[in-house]
């Protein structure tokens, strides 16, 4: 299997979607003959012309909304935000239209929006936010939130087949330190069933996105004092493997919640809520929740490294729990 | 100095079978006026009766302009009608008892009760269902028409606002969107002068809101709201320039809201002497006297034109009231679609 | 300063039984404390001279504070941690009893839990009295406890503050320890008169760590949970040391100046607890009495044929008392509800009777509910030994604090006086106390041989149950007095 960065399985997942399906097209600023800010459309246009690959003003409303009309005259549009952060211009088309047309008209909205998220490189308050949490409380959207390359693919497929619209998390500080194993065939990774990254008897981790691999670093370090630390990737947010992660709570009765977005109403609150009710008489110890402070990102790189929840941050969180 | 084009009435018969109408679809057109304005009156009446929960909204004095424009679509053409435009629910061919039920929170509503008002569409008559937001459709419309135009279709969204939807920022984005692809898109403003309580002054600066059309790349047209065959031809011109290729339009119809905002408001706020004035030019009354001066309608096809509509409003009615109310068990269900849904010939 | 009771966070010394220069033999009287729960004079750790007085009559200290230093320099003690700052020298308290030459005068009977986590000095973490860490039991912990019948305070604990943890617990049970428990602990017998208790036994295991406190005495420190003694409750250890200036009650007046013809007296550390507990009672239970008179010419007859024989052979002075006492534990057999308590949501019932009895102080300013533990195993002159013995223990202030902790009903007992009605209040968080009457002569109209109703003289004593009417109702009470009544009455003394 050819190894890839989380950006080029992204892209090849798209590239080989929008082969597949005429019906495919995408549109966002920059996507055409840059390529994406990022550079996940390089190439594309050459390839699909100008009318699948899609420069569009600079309008997030107009292109979630065009997406949203041309879902429902049957495209498959995948959207593209050029930083998560400005998905906020497009709330009414995702939150008022979106989310709510099928449940309300019996309209079904196959839509993809690719949202660069996340931070680490000081992108300040509007290029580093993590806003799944505020799209996770919308009944009618799905959050996914892929970890891997593998899972970026398979999930940014699954994301396009889904008839619902999609919200697609791309952690931005992964896009290229990330990389791994990733098929050349088309393939599907199911929404709602979380990924065992890493197998653990003594404290578990719900985690997402970048933080999968925070945890991991944590957990190695704590391997030397005796600590065995599972890891769970929920991949997808909305839905959420609800059953995976009670079954992690039952056998290890210790759980870390944690998230790179801030703290309060952060969907780790729901994880966390959701255990303390189902899983009650399997805890040996308080659900901890890590995330970031409730703050706006900050830009210089103290701040921002007190911000984003660090190694040192979850190896003290885990001992706690260990200890406990 | 206005730079929108200004429309001419249409003065004969010949000229409308021009543009596409003939004496039976003219009285179609009449009929479906009538239609329009007795389904809002009925639901004057039932939300008096409290048998229509929440709100209710009419367009009373916008059945020209709404059913002028939908007589002007093909069937394969697609639409966002707003809260004024029951016209285009009943010229696409909306069952009345449908919309009686969606306004009683029936069953049988197109909503299931989910939704009220005429916050409801059916999509097989082309129809996207309309939010609140009422601005924030134009984009979707924008984004109807990119299908087409992607797809190479000869189709062409329709896309209502009013003027007050015209201050947001969607009605400018949706506009340049569409400007800049030249996308089969109609742009239709229903100017009924007051957005609630807000003046036109208010809302916009400009001498007309067609003016802007200038500023996005495409045509912009003044048309008087009040004559339904005016407003059809201009919008039967728009879209089929959009068919051909050649880019939106923006049609701004005139017209004075001649209710209030919603049934809780009695509009105290409008000079009495612009209801008069506006009431002088009642659209349905208007094109009745067209008819009988351009299209010979005698008193006994009037008479059979509204005793049909009665009927078909009281039989209606009856249906409407027979739905059921939704169970309160299917509530969770379908807020997410299946895959199984895209098996639709709009999906496919 | 010993820890008289798990909630007890201070004590006052009250008199110095031996001063500076002084020899003194291990477990001789030292001192005299007062505390929230219990006024006990305190045994000397070891044998030697008192050389220093730390702390001087009238003072107030918090639990663990040293208080003098017996043959030898401070720093000398507790050698195996000598960083340990004083407060934290609970263990060592049987090291200083066989240590004698440099014994602390500090943790002496104290069954309660040392105020931060040290793992060193106990060679088996089985008998580290961790408090609040122990105590909390987490929801997966409880759940295996109880799928596999284990008292939790047996597992050893290597969690925080010596908490029991899932593994804890699984080994534990892995390791067959669980099955040798069999049958859920007793609680711990009251240690014969020995000052200090070496392994402090948990509470038993039907009752959570923090004990009842018994009736009038009980008063828990200011920061004492409210009455739900779930075993969490017990206040965190570490905010002992910082509770009490903020939270007792300081006993000074609160007026400035006392009006003409007013005196003030402080109110002793006994009577706040009082205070305290007898409010907390009238708060928390729903409290009705119901009372019935029973003739106890079977009773008075018997007592006269067994009075002599008690009193030669075993010194023991044969009371009513000891009779109601006795029929009291037999009925409250058929009442579990009357023995039991409510804890949180649930209804807490036990195999076992620990029957608190009311006693006045000497001085006659206090009140304190000494507790006769296991009284369902004892005869009637089990009963009235034991009702003697802590009685008088009390009165003289040598009650252990495990004696008036952990009863499941009590009896008080002001008939002495004249009396033939009360309505006592409930010691928390039991169900029911039982108040006994003068005996007096009364004419009483009884059945003669021929069916004739006729009036005799009979000794008839009345009887009151208080009882919270939370968990038992007047029925159920009704039948109880009944059922003891009945017993009384016809007092078969081969049954007893």
């Amino acid at each position: 299997m050819p190894e890839k960065t989380y950006l080029q399985a992204i892209s090849d997942g798209l590239r080989q979607e929008m082969r597949r399906d005429p019906r495919v097209f995408v549109m966002g600023e920059d996507v055409g003959v840059y390529g994406g800010a990022f550079k996940v459309t390089l190439g594309f246009q050459e390839e699909f012309g100008p009318w699948r690959v899609l420069d569009a003003p600079l309008s997030e409303t107009a292109i979630v909304g065009g997406c949203t009309g041309a879902a429902i005259m049957g495209m498959r549009p995948v959207a593209e935000m050029q930083f998560a952060d400005f998905i906020s211009c497009a709330w009414d088309q995702l939150v008022t239209i979106a989310a709510k047309q099928h449940w309300r008209a019996g309209t079904a909205i196959p839509m993809v929006v690719r949202l660069p998220s996340g931070g680490g490189f000081s992108g300040g308050p509007f290029h580093s936010q993590n806003p799944e949490s505020s799209f996770a409380h919308i009944p009618g959207l799905k959050v996914v939130c892929p970890a891997t390359p593998e899972d970026a693919k398979g999930l940014l497929v699954s994301s396009i087949e889904d008839p619902n619209p999609v919200l697609f998390f791309e952690h931005k500080h992964l896009y290229r330190r990330i990389k791994g194993d990733v098929p050349d065939e088309r393939y599907l990774t199911p929404f709602g069933e979380a990924r065992l990254h890493r197998e653990g008897d003594d404290v578990s981790v719900v985690t997402w996105g970048a933080m999968v691999y925070t945890a991991e670093e944590a957990a190695q370090q704590l391997e030397s004092d005796g600590v065995s630390v599972e890891i769970l990737d929920l991949r997808t947010i909305i839905p959420w493997d609800r059953e995976s992660v009670l079954e992690s709570v039952r056998k290890t009765s210790k759980v870390l919640v944690l998230h790179e977005d801030t703290r309060t109403g952060g969907f780790g609150g729901e994880i966390a809520a959701t255990i303390a009710e189902e899983a009650f008489e399997d805890l040996d110890a308080p659900v901890k929740r890590l995330a970031a402070p409730d703050t706006p990102v900050p830009f210089s790189p103290p701040l921002e490294k007190a911000f984003i929840p660090q190694v040192g941050d979850v190896v003290t969180a885990l001992r706690e729990l260990a200890e406990y | 100095m206005a730079i929108a084009r200004e429309a001419e009435p249409i003065t004969s018969l010949r000229e409308i079978r021009e543009a596409g109408l003939d004496r039976e679809d003219l009285l179609d057109v009449y009929r479906n006026m009538l239609i329009t304005r007795a389904i809002e009156e009925r639901g004057h009446t039932l939300y008096k009766q409290g048998k229509i929960p929440g709100s209710f909204y009419t367009g009373r004095g916008n059945e020209g302009s709404s059913v002028g424009v939908a007589t002007a679509m093909g069937s394969e053409d697609v639409g966002t009608p707003l809260h004024r435009d029951m016209g285009v629910h009943v010229v696409r061919g909306v069952e009345p008892w449908r919309i009686f039920a969606q306004y009683m929170g029936r069953a049988d509503g197109p909503t299931h009760g989910r939704d009220g008002n005429v916050h409801m569409a059916d999509q097989n008559l082309g129809l996207i269902a309309m939010v609140s937001h009422l601005p924030a459709m134009l984009p979707v419309a924008v984004g109807a028409a990119l299908a087409f135009r992607i797809r190479d279709e000869r189709r062409v969204a329709v896309a209502w606002f009013g003027e007050g939807a015209s201050a947001r920022g969607d009605t400018h984005e949706g506009m340049n969107l569409a400007g800049v692809r030249r996308l089969p898109v109609v742009f239709i403003c229903d100017n009924n002068q007051w957005a609630y309580s807000t003046p036109t002054h208010l809302e916009y600066a400009c001498e007309t809101l067609a003016d802007r059309a200038q500023a996005y790349g495409f045509e912009g047209v003044v048309v008087d709201g009040t004559d339904v065959l005016a407003v059809y031809r201009e919008a039967k011109r728009a879209i089929e320039k959009a068919r051909a290729g050649d880019g939106p339009t923006l049609i701004e119809c005139m017209t004075l809201r001649m209710e209030g905002h919603a049934v809780h408001d009695d509009a105290f706020y409008v000079p009495k002497e612009l209801f008069e004035e506006w009431a002088a030019r009642d659209p349905i009354e208007r094109y009745r006297d067209w008819l009988r001066e351009n299209a010979e309608l005698t008193d006994d096809e009037e008479d059979e034109i509204s005793t049909g509509v009665k009927k078909l409003l009281n039989d209606a009615l009856r249906r409407a009231e027979e739905s059921p109310m939704p169970e309160a068990s299917d509530l969770e269900h379908g807020v997410y679609a299946t895959p199984e849904e895209l098996d639709t010939p709009h999906h496919k | 300063m010993p820890q008289m009771g798990v909630s007890v966070s201070e004590g006052t010394i009250t008199k110095w039984l031996k001063q500076e220069g002084e020899h003194v033999e291990a477990d001789e009287p030292l001192l005299e404390i007062s505390t929230d729960k219990v006024d006990t004079e305190v045994p000397s750790p070891g044998t030697g001279t008192v050389t220093q007085i730390l702390v001087q009559e009238g003072e107030t200290v918090e639990v663990g504070t040293r208080l003098a230093v017996i043959g030898g320099a401070p720093a000398e003690a507790g050698a195996s941690e000598p960083e340990a700052p004083p407060e934290a020298a609970t263990a060592p308290a049987a090291q200083a009893a066989a240590e004698p030459s440099s014994a602390e005068v500090t943790p002496p009977p104290a069954p309660a839990p040392a105020p931060t986590p040290t793992p060193a000095p106990l060679p088996a973490s089985y008998a580290e009295p961790e408090g609040n860490g122990k105590s909390f039991v987490s929801p997966i912990v409880a759940r295996i406890a109880s799928e596999h019948g284990v008292d939790v305070a047996g597992v050893p604990g290597t969690g925080r503050g010596g908490r029991v943890t899932k593994k804890d617990i699984l080994a534990f049970v892995e390791s067959g320890a669980a099955a040798q428990q069999a049958t859920p602990a007793p609680p711990p017998a009251p240690a014969p008169s020995a000052p200090a208790p070496v392994a402090p036994a948990p509470a038993p295991a039907a009752a959570p760590p923090a004990p009842a406190p018994a009736v009038a005495a009980p008063a828990p420190a200011p920061a004492a949970p409210p009455p739900a003694p779930a075993p969490a409750a017990a206040p965190p250890a570490p905010a002992r040391a910082a509770a009490p200036p903020a939270a007792a009650p300081a006993p000074a007046p609160q007026p400035a100046t006392a009006e003409a013809g007013e005196q003030f007296e402080p109110m002793s550390a006994m009577r706040r607890g009082i205070a305290e507990h007898m409010r907390r009672s009238l708060d928390t239970s729903a409290h009705v009495t119901s009372a019935i008179e029973v003739d106890m010419s079977k009773v008075v007859e018997i007592r006269k044929q067994l009075k002599p024989e008690y009193q030669q052979a075993y010194s023991v002075n044969l009371t009513y008392l000891a009779f109601v006492a006795r029929a009291v534990v037999e009925t409250l057999r058929d009442y579990p509800w009357i023995n039991g308590e409510i804890r949180g949501e649930q209804i807490v019932t036990r195999n076992y009777v620990n029957l608190g009895f009311a006693v006045e102080l000497a001085d006659g300013k206090g009140l304190i509910v000494p507790v006769l533990k296991h009284a369902e195993g004892l005869n009637l002159l089990g009963v009235a030994r034991g009702v003697v013995d802590i009685a008088q223990r009390a009165r003289d202030k040598k009650l252990l604090p495990d004696e008036v902790q952990g009863g499941t009903f009590t009896i008080t007992n002001p008939g002495g006086y004249g009396t033939f009605h009360g309505t006592p209040v409930i010691s928390q968080p039991q169900a029911a106390i039982l108040g006994t009457y003068a005996v007096v002569k009364r004419p009483w109209v009884v059945e003669d041989e021929f069916g004739q109703d006729v009036i005799a003289i009979r000794p008839i004593m009345n009887l009151t149950l208080t009882y919270d009417h939370r968990l038992v109702d007047g029925a159920l009470a009704g039948r109880f007095l009944r059922d003891l009544r009945h017993k009384l009455e016809t007092w078969d003394e081969s049954n007893y």
